[in-house]
């Protein structure tokens, strides 16, 4: 195949105030035609900073200091700038992540599509607009000629995303560096964007670069992928090869690092401990080698190169050859109090009964009326039992982040019970809500605000003990350091501060913080989602052991159900404020009853190519409703395949469709119970 | 009560390294990677930062500078401030006067000391009333909110929109004349932008997660209060009190330069160019340079350290 | 986006009626008994106490300050009794004429610190930045009348390029047909404008320039020149609109330094002579009239930005 873009040996340094970020180092790879390759690594692997390099676009004090980039056989590295604009947009075109400040705000839609055309093609005005329209309507904008009047804030994150694909577009670009593409948006819609991609690729047949964290999403489209870590190539093979015949043991901890779906969640998941090397002082050696399982002596001293034959290279002088670690092979673990029976006389640690809340959408010349409101949650009500974990998910503005703050009373429901071991929340007094408060912990998602930047971790693990009024100085003493021992950091952590933690390390240090109090519950908001993969299996297996070792329930509330399903024993599902299904979590995977549970479960991207390549490609069409306007029946109506006149007229009540099992839908996928009847009360308990 | 599998808990033995292999009983579980050894306070990595900052330190080095020469110097150089010899009047430098006379015969170099203390003073005090009045009438107003809130900040936004500088020289028509009159007339009249800063800030810190996790765990207001919010919210306040010592300083130079500063035997240097245009006129070019030179100098080191400090405060944010 | 700008003129007006309380206040405070300003110390008790019954100066608080405010209403700013003449008889063409120095040397102001924020930016961190950094941080950091005088002494004095002095025409007309004597002023209150305009401008061009649209316009192939111009021009100028509104205040004291200092008869001159006479009635009504011009220029950059910003403007 004719290479339509070589890179070898890159290095790319960025330089900061006081160092040099060694952030791409001695990387090659290539693209054929029509070829599409996957570009995989976490965070600060350098994927970025490639791809960025092959632009020329590099961030301030970024620069090219070794290597040559050719397309089609033109060196791009040295190029005078007048000829690289040429190529920039025109040969090569490149997406990014975020489409809401991607694109100008000040600019219309029409303007930013049809600026490429009129750059590289010349022409008239009306010619540029008439292609803008053009690729608008091949990227699936609807009614494009009315949008190009548009400004990017008054569209929805998804047509944005489409938008910023369609001025990459607009010039036929030989090759498409994507990165992260889909990152920024919700399942549902980063299914439709890929979906759109791979359509693209097969019609006009570009080589694209899909740069990505996620390996589900290229072992559904990458033709071959190249895996990054700490700013060296590790590994590049084909796709199928890469996830079944690995050679570097990064490869084999990430892929195995990833929570999947289809696996049986009681074992744990594999986890590379430790965090990666600061690219500023890269160590001697293998960069991979201070957190492999494999290390030898030669690795800390030399560092290894790519080697094998040409379908398959990979940087290790001890390769694995055993393949995908599966989780059969893993040290099983309890997850808690599985439900083997209804137990109806037992008190729930937890009970929401029809919760609401709405926050209000004011306007007004003068007075600021209230003109409506965000159903933010509307009328859910589960149980949690003591020692389960309960899991929450559901897309951005679906309330369940409204939800868990509810629970732990940081927002004031406007009406409905929050029930803990059957007292309201709500009702009680501050004194006795202080108390309460000892038994119902949350965890934040933001690492960086979860934690005061000014106290030191010891100050942070006695605060709660503290406002409790609770030990003594030399007992508080001992209990960070057995916390800090539960959650792996080294004692010494105490004496820090926050900011010279990771990211990782922080979720931990939070963690601490929430089980200083003995809590019988934790609320778990987005736990790990600002994590990268290897940090984030490290957490989850922390979390499900703590539950164990503690004796606690987590209510854990995610945008990925694969996370969800492997830590939760029961999985709730949202939907714009509403809970649409309930069930065990095998139950829920294996025969969902909502369509949109279905959908869900459809639209994950699988790290598995076998399986993601022949999946069923039908994926939730259309967008979230406003939560201002809910519509009405079933919230679910408007995007989904089985609706009928009934959705828009009556709201689909919870019915049982098996033990544990509930669902709110006209036309469920499975059938339901005998005997719809059954009180919603007692079957939710 | 169901079974539970407890197999991979006992003794904690599972390697969360990875599921493959258990670890030993006992063995290390510190998996959460380690830190450095080093143990650097925000505070500690500000002050870092600050030392890295050349015009800071030079900043630094005028500022300490001119306290020397104002409060050390009339030690060392004796002139008389009090009673000005007409004879001597509008002498060029030269012997017996570094920096010549003025029109009253006073010792220039003298008169700059002695202004610069005045100068040194009113601003410094009028910064903490500024900064004093401003923290504490926003951090109240940010943290009740609400109608009194609103009610407060309508009081801003009216006081704002009155020139600083017409309403104190209107003030200091009928007080001024002594260092702690102009310092309380400007002083009261400045605390206004302290006092957004510290609200804006207030605000945003009260939605922050870290204060969310302290009502989790039932703090209680006062709690949230001196523990979280305040102690954040003063590297804002400690960076708005030395641009505050600039304005202020430049604010009793004009007052001092229209006639409205202080009065005898008080003089600062404002009140030593209140005469500058006649001087150049004139040719007497030593009673308008050094005078203006210093106060340019001073203003200036404050500004440097004011910025230093924001940027230095700001690098603790960025890796907070 | 109405109901927005309507919502902010109804804000500014109740900020008007606030500074009128203050501006009363403090006419209140200071000179409480205008009776003996105006007869002098040497004036009876009993006929000051005649004159302040006969002016209503022995009202309630309340009710005077409903009186002060009918006829503010009516346009009626009060009387300078030191000057035996209505404020608004005073201001006169002063008002013209220090629009004239202020108008002219904002506009100049804008129109040089827009570019060089942007080239700054640009060139951050390298020579061209650091001089003109520097710069700005030293005028910044001068009392503006200083300026002044090194202007005066070096263009003035020593090359005798201008006059010491201002314009002296007492009609607005002469003023500008005047523009050698005008030259030092305005050059002085641009400079000192500049020199805060520039660094705003400076950091938001830097902000705008880390933005990811730019680095999308860049990836669109887009020259330095049509990524300037076409992309980061108007965004970062929108929040240079906001400070223009709020440097009213800034303007109106620079305008009484320099008017002071060149000796051009227009407010800020005329603010001055009043606090040498302490006459209080044109002192609160010229401070009465600042605070409402600041409220003003507030608004008409809300108006400016809701106009220029999509975001504002649709929302």
């Amino acid at each position: 195949m004719t290479r339509i873009l070589d890179i070898q040996n890159l290095s790319t340094h960025i330089e900061l105030s006081h160092s040099v970020v060694q952030a791409v180092g001695d990387v090659s790879l290539h693209i054929g035609a029509g070829e599409t390759l996957g570009l995989v690594g976490e965070s600060g692997c350098g994927k970025s900073i490639t791809g960025l390099s092959i632009m020329g676009l590099l961030p301030p004090g970024g620069k090219v200091v070794e290597g040559s980039i050719k397309l089609e056989g033109r060196e791009l590295i040295g190029m005078p700038e007048s000829e690289m604009r040429k190529i920039r947009g025109n040969d090569i075109a490149m997406i990014f992540q975020d489409s809401s400040s991607s694109l100008n705000p000040t600019k219309t839609i029409g303007d930013q599509v049809a600026e490429p055309v009129r750059l590289h093609r010349g022409g008239s005005k009306k010619e540029a607009v008439d292609r803008a329209i053009e690729v608008l309507e091949l990227v699936g904008v609807p009614r494009a000629k009315e949008r190009l009047a548009d400004y990017p804030h008054q569209l929805s994150g998804g047509l944005r995303q489409r938008v910023m694909i369609a001025i990459a577009l607009t010039c036929d670009p030989k090759v498409l560096i994507a990165d992260e593409p889909t990152t920024a948006l919700d399942v549902t819609i980063q299914a439709q964007i890929l979906m759109l991609l791979d359509g693209l690729k097969d019609r006009f047949g570009m080589s694209i670069l899909l740069i990505t964290h996620d390996m589900g999403v290229v072992a559904g489209r990458a033709d071959r992928v190249n895996v990054m870590y700490a700013g060296r190539m590790v590994e590049a093979t084909d796709t199928k090869e890469i996830f079944s015949h690995m050679r570097h043991p990064y490869t084999q901890g990430l892929l195995a690092s990833i929570p999947r779906m289809d696996q049986d969640n009681s074992r744990t998941l594999f986890s590379i401990p430790g965090i990666p090397p600061d690219l500023t002082s890269p160590p001697q050696g293998c960069r991979f080698a201070p957190r492999c399982g494999f290390v030898q002596a030669d690795c800390r001293l030399n560092e290894p190169h790519l080697s094998g034959d040409d379908s398959h290279v990979a940087a290790c002088f001890h390769p694995v050859t055993d393949g995908l670690l599966r989780p059969e092979m893993m040290v099983s673990v309890s997850h808690g109090r599985v439900l083997k029976e209804e137990n109806t006389s037992e008190i729930p640690l937890l009970e929401i009964k029809d919760l609401v809340k709405t926050f209000p959408v004011t306007s007004g010349a003068i007075l600021r009326r209230k003109v409506g409101k965000v159903h933010a949650v509307s009328g859910v009500s589960l149980t949690v039992r003591s020692g389960e974990i309960f899991g929450l998910v559901g897309e951005s503005g679906c309330g369940k982040s409204t939800l868990g703050r509810m629970i732990v009373g940081l927002e004031r429901p406007d009406s409905g019970e929050v029930l803990l071991e059957g007292e309201d929340v709500f009702s009680l007094r501050r004194r006795e809500l202080a108390r309460k408060r000892r038994d119902l912990q949350m965890m934040f998602q933001d690492p960086y605000g979860s934690l005061d930047p000014r106290m030191r971790v010891a100050a942070i693990l006695k605060e709660p003990l503290s406002i409790q009024g609770m030990d003594s100085r030399k007992e508080q003493e001992a209990r960070s350091l057995e916390l800090m021992r539960e959650v792996g950091l080294p004692s010494k952590a105490l004496e820090r501060f926050p900011h010279e933690f990771s990211g990782g390390q922080r979720q931990r240090i939070g963690l601490a913080r929430a089980l200083t109090l003995s809590p019988k519950l934790i609320v778990a908001d987005e736990p790990v989602s600002a994590l990268d993969v290897s940090i984030r299996s490290q957490v989850l297996n922390l979390m499900k052991r703590l539950q164990v070792s503690h004796d606690m329930a987590y209510l854990v509330i995610s945008h990925d159900l694969a996370v969800v399903k492997y830590l939760a024993d029961r999985i709730g599902v949202m939907y714009l404020g509403k809970l649409v299904e309930v069930a065990l979590g095998e139950d829920l995977y294996a025969h969902p009853a909502h369509p949109y549970t279905q959908g869900l479960i459809n639209t994950i991207p699988l790290p598995d190519p076998d399986i993601e390549r022949n999946k069923d490609k039908d994926v939730i069409s259309g967008e979230l409703p406003s939560p201002i306007r809910p519509p009405s029946g079933c919230r679910f109506r408007t995007r989904c395949p089985r609706a009928q006149d009934i959705c828009a007229q009556e709201e689909p009540q919870l019915k049982d469709f098996g033990r544990l099992h509930q669902a709110a839908c006209h036309f469920p996928l499975i059938d339901p119970l005998e005997g719809v009847g059954v009180s919603l009360k007692k079957s939710a308990m | 009560m169901e079974e539970r599998e407890t197999e991979g808990v006992q003794e904690y033995s599972i390697n969360l390294g990875g599921g493959l292999r258990a670890s030993e009983p006992g063995g290390s579980l510190v998996d959460g990677g380690d830190v450095n050894s080093e143990v650097t306070s925000g505070w500690r990595l500000a002050l870092r930062s600050f030392a890295e900052n050349k015009l800071a330190l030079i900043g630094l080095g005028i500022l300490i500078f001119f306290i020397l020469f104002c409060y050390v110097g009339p030690h060392l150089y004796y002139s008389n401030q009090l009673s000005g010899n007409v004879l001597n009047s509008d002498l060029p430098p030269g012997a017996g006067h570094p920096l010549g006379t003025d029109n009253n015969g006073y010792d220039e170099l003298g008169r700059l000391m002695v202004g610069g203390q005045a100068a040194l003073e009113i601003g410094f005090f009028a910064a903490i009333i500024a900064t004093v009045l401003g923290s504490l009438y926003g951090a109240i107003s940010g943290l009740v909110g609400g109608v009194l809130d609103g009610v407060m900040m309508r009081v801003v936004d009216v006081i704002l929109s009155i020139p600083y500088l017409l309403i104190v020289l209107i003030v200091a028509t009928k007080y001024s004349g002594t260092v702690l009159s102009l310092s309380l007339i400007l002083g009261l009249f400045s605390w206004l932008v302290p006092a957004r800063l510290i609200r804006g800030e207030v605000l945003s810190l009260r939605v922050r997660d870290f204060v969310s996790a302290a009502r989790v765990m039932g703090s209680g207001r006062t709690r949230l209060i001196f523990r979280h919010l305040l102690p954040n919210a003063l590297s804002v306040v400690i960076v708005n009190i030395t641009f505050q010592v600039a304005d202020a300083i430049i604010a009793i130079a004009l007052l001092g330069f229209l006639g409205f500063g202080l009065q005898y035997p008080h003089v600062d240097w404002g009140d030593m160019l209140s005469t500058a245009n006649t001087a150049l006129g004139n040719g007497y070019w030593w009673l308008v340079y050094p005078v203006g030179i210093s106060l340019i100098l001073v203003v200036m080191a404050c500004n440097f350290i004011g910025n230093a400090l924001r940027d230095s405060v700001d690098v603790r944010l960025r890796r907070r | 986006m109405a109901g927005y700008l309507l919502r902010r003129f109804v804000t500014s007006v109740v900020v008007i009626i606030g500074i009128s309380m203050v501006a009363f206040a403090m006419l209140h405070l200071i000179s409480s008994s205008p009776g003996r300003a105006v007869l002098g110390l040497h004036a009876s008790p009993k006929a000051v106490a005649a004159f302040n019954k006969a002016n209503g100066y022995d009202d309630p608080i309340v009710i005077q300050y409903w009186h002060y405010f009918l006829q503010l209403l009516q346009g009626n700013l009060g009387y300078s009794y030191k000057l035996n003449q209505p404020v608004t008889s005073v201001l006169g063409e002063n008002v013209l004429r220090s629009l004239y120095l202020s108008g002219v040397s904002l506009v100049l102001a804008i129109t040089i610190a827009i570019p060089l924020g942007i080239y700054q930016a640009v060139k951050r961190n390298r020579l061209g930045d650091y001089v003109v950094t520097s710069g700005a941080f030293t005028l910044y950091s001068m009392p503006s009348f200083f300026l002044g005088l090194l202007l005066i002494q070096a263009f003035a004095l020593s090359l005798k390029l201008f006059p010491p002095e201002a314009s002296q025409s007492v009609s607005v007309i002469g003023v500008i047909e005047d523009p050698r004597a005008m030259f030092l002023p305005i050059l002085n209150l641009v400079a000192i404008q500049v020199a805060g305009y520039s660094q705003y401008m400076r950091s938001s061009a830097l902000d705008g320039l880390g933005q990811d649209y730019i680095r999308l316009a860049r990836a669109k192939g887009l020259s330095q020149r049509a990524v300037l111009s076409g992309h980061l021009l108007r965004n970062s100028v929108l929040p240079m609109i906001t400070l223009i509104g709020l440097s009213v205040p800034a303007l109106l004291a620079g305008n009484l330094l320099i008017e002071t200092l060149f000796n051009y008869p227009g407010l800020g001159l005329m603010f001055f002579n009043a606090l040498q006479n302490e006459d209080y009635p044109i002192l609160l009504s010229y401070t009465l009239i600042a605070g409402v011009l600041t409220v003003a220029g507030n608004f008409i950059a809300d108006v400016a930005i809701t106009i220029a910003d999509p975001r504002v403007r649709l929302s």
